[in-house]
This record gives C-alpha cells, structure tokens and sequence, in this order.
C-alpha cells in the first residue's frame, strides 16, 4: 500500500476522530476491553500478497494447536496506522497489532515483552528495543540502502562495476548520461524522494556519525549538518540533468515501470521492489549494489534496514498470554516464518530466497553490511528520533531541491523543523 | 387549551432532532474547541493538558514554518477558485438556460465531475497532466516539449485549482440554472421591447434578480474551498515540496496524522472561525448593496 493512500487515510479518518473522542470522554473506563481467554484479535494489513485467507491459513496452525480462536480483522480504514489510535481512542483496540511500530504516544499501551526470552532472538529486537525494553518483534527485516541498476546500460556506457565511492557513482552517472540514457538515476514523488534520498545516505551517515540520531537528539549534531552533504550530491545530479523535477513529481509505480522498461540507469529503492521485479522481470539483467561511501575502504557501509512484520500485544488486552503465545509463534515458528516470506518479501539470515533471485541478491548485500541500522522515520527504540513527521517533513525539504532550493538552505529547514518541533 | 397541547406536541416532535443535532454536531465542536486548548494525543492513556492559548500562538508564530505557507496557499485557492467557478458557472447557466436535448445533456455532464470522490477527480488528472501522463505524452509525441503541470510549483498549484474548479463546477452550475428561472421573463421582455440589448438587459434585470443566487454559490464555493483537501491528495499530495499544500491538509495529513490533536483541533477552529467571518461578510456586504439599491429605486 502507497504512502499517499495510507497518509490520506490518516487524515480523512481524523475527520471522524473528534466525535469519536467525544464519545470515548462519555464512555466508562471499562473500555469494552477485547477478547476472551480463547479468543485473539489480530489487526493486520490487507493488501494484493497480504489477504485475509493468507492470513487466516498463517494462524490455522496455532489455532489448531493451542485452541485460541484468532480473529484475523483488516484495518478498518485504509491502513492500520489509522485504525490502531481510533481503534483505541474508542476502547476497542484488537490484542495483536500487525504491521505498524510504537511510537512515543502509542507505546504506553503495547505490552512489554522484554521477560520473554524468545523476544531477545528475533531481528533487529535491539534496533528496536528502549533501553532493552522490547515492545515490537518481527520476522526478518527490509533492507532500504539499495541501488538497483540496469547492467545492459552499465555495460553501454562502460561503467564496467558499480560504484563504491561518490567519486565513481558521479563518473557512473555522468557515463549514463554521456551514451544517451533516459534516466541515469531515477527518484520519484511523495513518500519516495523523500525515502530515497535517505536510502542512499545511511551508509555514509553511519560511517561518519554512528548512532546519528542520538547525535541529533543529544544536540551534538544538528538534523541539517546530517543531510547536507547528501543534499548537496542531489543538487549537483539534478545540475548535471541526470535527475529532473519531472521525476518527483513521478509516483513510484510509473518509475518502477520506467527502471523495468529500460529507461534509467540507478533506481534506489527499498528490498520490496524485489518482488516487483519478480513479478515482472525485465528483459535486462539487474544488479544491485549498495550506496557509495566517501573512501573506498568504508565499502559496504552500515545498511539501512527496517524491521518486517512487526508485531505488539495491546497492553490492556483480556488476553495476554495467549496474543503473547500468538506473537511467539509468529515470529519464532520456522513454518509460519517461511509462510510469511511466501506471502510478503523480506529477508533473514538462513532464509531461502531461491523463488526470487533479486531478494538473493539483497541477502548477499545484508550478509556483507558491517552493521544495520534503522532510518530517521523509526519511532521506537534508542534510535528514534524525538519528534513525529521526520519523513514528511523530509520528503517535502528534499523535493525543494528539484525546485532550486540550495543545499544549505535545505539544511537549515530540517534544522529549523527539528528544533521546532523538539522544543514542543 | 388544545392550541397549547398541539404545540407542545410539536416541540415534544422536535426533541430527537434536536438531541441528534447537539449530539453530532454541537458536542463535537464544542470538543474541538475544548481540546484547542489542550496538549492531547488522542490515545486513552494520556488525559488533555490544558495548555491555554499555546497551540494558537504555534499557529501565529509557526515555528515550523509550514502552517503560514498553506494558509497563502488556501487563500490563493480560495480566491482564485471562487472567482473562477462563479464566473464559469453563470458563463454556463446563460449558454445552457433554455431546455433542449442538447442542454439537457450538456447540464448532465457539466453535473458528472461533481458525482465522483475528490480523491478520484484528483487522481484521474494526475494520470492526465503528470509528466507521463495523456497530455504530455500526445505534445511529447508530437514533437513539443512537456508541460510541467505537476512537477513546477507555479504550475501545480494553477493546475490543482484549475481541477477544483472542474469539479465543482456543476453544483454552481445547476444554482445558477435555478436562479436564472427565477429571473421574470416579463421583466426581461419589457426591457427588451424598451430598446434594451442584451448585455444592458443582463446588467439591469438578470443580474440584480440574480443578486441571491450569486451570494448562495460564492459563500458555498469559498467555504468547500477553504477545506479542500481530497483533490490535494490524489493530485499532488502537497507537493512539489509544499507547493499545494493547504490548511485543511496541514489539519489532516500533518497535525492529525501525528497525533497532534490539541494542535490539529486549534487550527480547526480558526478554519471555522475564518469561514464564519467570510460568509456573514458575503452575506453583510450583499445585503448592503441590495438596501443601496432599494434606497436609489
């Protein structure tokens, strides 16, 4: 599902909100607390790969084994970022929370699972976790820092590797554009400029300031110092022609379409593009290669990854032990894993990726990352940053750079931002 | 004694509209107003802090820098959409007044963009007016260079009010239609055997009989534009950078959606308060040249 769907959903569902505030505020305490010792609600994401009969096959097994009644429900807006706060606004939130993460409102209501032992094995729980405190799990992890690249065009335009420095990926581009190429790099609009931009940074981000975030939050950097340089690169390709504003104003859909037609050289893109491009291979052979650092010898840098499946247990739920029991099985249970990756791309270590070979390739990049870390828009864990909207507000500073904003003046609007918002 | 049992009964009648009324309508606003004023997530573990005038002084203050942007934004949209609907509207109605089949099809499909969802309006001319969209493609094919609809802040948000003004086109329309039936054809028809030509009889009998039906379609066009936010979804969703984006997206898509509801409801109050004040001003300023008119007659 698009950011634009599930960020307009959010908004056309606050239409609603103050009503249903209003009535929580008349409402007892109760709350109407879900689910019974043998039942479990589990709110999850519908889409084309994730629906409802996938979903109730993925949890037959446990039914079948611990006689829990799992009521697998869609969100009943567009999203479960929406559906989750009104949901629990109006007291009537679901015990399992798929898809979406904590944040610094939402996390005094999801249960913590640091005691169980099982929690302190799943991926990146420690990415994720608040001073060891564990309240999100998943099952493996999407990995954002990727470039995938047309080697056909590669090869015309005698880029004989992939770049691993800033130096050789402007030498790439400027090959790209030299032989004639549509597109040497492709961005696109809303949610994705902004994701993109960041995707090819983290690496040298991290390498530069580990744990950048805490930096920022700590006031030792500043948000701006952080992607000025990132900007600055942008502001040169789009100088050099071989990005323009046509491309952000170009939703991803149609861009994954141009990058599989044959039309651009470098599409940065997170690992669930995979299963586009599995779905509808191109006639070119792609290749995959992670974002440039500044020194060769820093080559692969820290690889930006977010957490797949996330799952919570609602901390007022009537039924703790068996959402618990639910999770555990969900993120620990080697078939119910396997099921999950049949029905949506992620990667974990030891995972079979032979179905699709372009997630095999994201697996080999994983495998020789020096470290993961998570993304500025992360809202749980000793990595989040302290404010809310960092990738909306993201997305539209770095867009101003296809409109003639300088780098620096972009910084200084994160900065601005930041500190507005950090201060209250 | 009967009169006064037969009209309590009727006030007796209206008690469920009226609990139905303050329920939906009443009590809600009168949230939004109290949370205004309150710092509050919207989730049940955190209770409203009653913070005073803060969000309202963010909102003038805007240290964020987004909110005062989006204001010029709706303003622009407001003003330029309301002129540019009515205008078009009454153009209409004139050209379509009298019924024949072709009228007849025509008001129908001047009413057709009116039935879709914003949201589908909005997407269907990004898929017409983006950079690989029907337009391009055909000047792109044709040897011309591509228009930056979308992709141009200038250019995006004249398109984006360009397509609200499509959409709401047949609403205005079909009230103008209604108020040019209420014209007296004997009036019109007196001045024109007077000598008077067309564009004198408009100006000295449509119009003035038109003088109410203009102040309905300009207080319901600057009020449904003043909270367009669909239309900005599905076509740029605020974008490039934050070209389009308006009040009611900042209300929706970024104070709502971050769980900021103190804020979110305090800007959703000075929406209510601003729409309030241009509408009795319409209405004031309508009512004063129709006494002008009286007072010269």
């Amino acid at each position: 599902m698009s950011a634009r769907f599930r960020r307009g959903a959010i908004g056309a569902s606050a239409l609603g909100l103050v009503p249903v505030l209003a009535l929580t505020a008349c409402s007892s305490d109760d709350g109407g607390a879900s689910g019974g010792g043998d039942q479990v609600r589990m709110l999850v994401n519908i889409t084309d790969n994730l629906t409802q009969a996938k979903w109730d096959e993925l949890v037959a097994p446990f039914e079948e084994e611990t006689g829990v009644d799992v009521k697998v429900e869609g969100p009943s807006g567009q999203s479960v970022a929406e559906t989750f706060p009104t949901l629990l606004a109006a007291g009537t939130a679901p015990d399992v929370i798929q898809s979406i993460f904590p944040t610094e409102d939402t996390a005094p209501e999801i249960l913590d699972l640091s005691d169980q032992d099982w929690a302190q094995d799943t991926p990146m729980a420690d990415l994720y976790s608040t001073d060891g405190t564990i309240n999100v799990v998943g099952v493996g992890m999407q990995a954002q820092s990727l470039l995938y690249y047309n080697k056909e065009l590669f090869e015309q335009a005698g880029v004989a590797e992939p770049p691993t420095t800033w130096e050789e990926m402007d030498a790439a581009l400027q090959a790209l554009e030299d032989e004639g190429v549509k597109k040497p790099i492709g961005f696109a609009s809303e949610w994705a400029t902004g994701v993109q931009v960041q995707e090819i940074w983290h690496p040298q981000q991290n390498v530069t300031t580990p744990g950048w975030q805490q930096a920022v939050a700590g006031g030792t950097s500043t948000l701006g110092d952080q992607f000025q340089p990132v900007f600055e690169h942008v502001a040169d390709w789009i100088d050099a022609g071989y990005t323009t504003a046509d491309d952000v104003a170009t939703d991803s859909g149609t861009q994954e379409a141009n990058f599989i037609a044959g039309d651009v050289g470098i599409y940065p893109m997170g690992s669930w593009f995979t299963t586009t491009l599995a779905a509808s291979p191109p006639d070119f052979e792609v290749g995959i290669f992670a974002p440039p650092v500044d020194d060769a010898a820093d080559h692969p840098g820290p690889m930006g990854a977010t957490m797949a499946f996330p799952y919570m247990v609602w901390n007022g739920t009537q039924a703790k032990d068996a959402a618990t029991q639910l999770v555990e099985y969900l993120v620990t249970d080697e078939d119910a894993i396997a099921a999950q990756a049949a029905m949506d791309n992620f990667n974990r270590e030891g995972l079979d990726t032979s179905a699709n070979p372009y997630a095999g390739q994201v697996q080999e990049l994983l495998d020789a990352a020096p470290s993961l870390v998570v993304p500025g828009n992360q809202t749980v864990g000793d990595f989040a940053l302290p404010v809310a909207g960092f990738n909306e507000k993201f997305t539209e500073v770095a867009q101003g750079l296809w409109q003639g904003t300088a780098p620096a003046d972009a910084a200084g609007q994160l900065t601005a931002w930041y500190d507005a918002e950090a201060a209250g | 004694m009967l009169g006064r049992r037969g009209a309590r009964g009727r006030g007796l009648m209206t008690v469920p509209a009226a609990l139905i009324y303050v329920g939906l309508m009443v009590v809600p606003v009168g949230y939004a107003v109290y949370y205004s004023f309150t710092e509050y997530n919207g989730i049940p573990s955190q209770t409203p802090q009653w913070v005073g005038l803060e969000n309202y002084t963010r909102i003038f203050t805007d240290p964020t820098g987004d909110m005062h942007s989006s204001l010029w934004v709706t303003g622009i949209i407001a003003v330029v959409g309301a002129f540019g609907v009515n205008v078009i509207a009454l153009g209409l109605a004139l050209l379509l007044r009298r019924t024949t089949p072709f009228t007849a099809f025509a008001r129908a499909v001047m009413f057709y963009p009116h039935v879709l969802s914003a949201l589908i309006v909005g997407f269907l001319w990004q898929a017409i007016l983006g950079p690989q969209g029907a337009v391009n493609n055909l000047l792109t094919g044709s040897g011309r260079s591509a228009l930056p609809f979308l992709s141009d802040p200038g250019w995006a948000l004249a398109t984006m009010i360009a397509v609200i003004v499509w959409a709401q086109l047949g609403v205005q329309l079909v009230l103008y239609l209604a108020g040019l039936q209420a014209v007296p054809a004997d009036l019109q028809e007196a001045a024109t055997l007077d000598g008077a030509g067309k564009a004198q009889v408009f100006q000295h009998v449509t119009w003035p009989a038109l003088a109410p039906t203009v102040t309905v379609t300009i207080v319901t066009s600057v009020l449904s534009l003043l909270k367009v936010y669909e239309v900005v979804l599905g076509l740029t969703n605020g974008g490039p950078g934050d070209a389009t984006q308006t009040w009611a997206y900042e209300i929706l898509a970024v104070s709502f959606a971050n769980n900021k509801v103190g804020l979110a409801c305090a800007q959703a109050v000075l929406l209510i308060v601003v729409a309030g004040i241009l509408s009795f001003t319409i209405i004031a300023l309508r009512k004063r040249a129709e006494e002008g008119a009286e007072a010269l007659s």
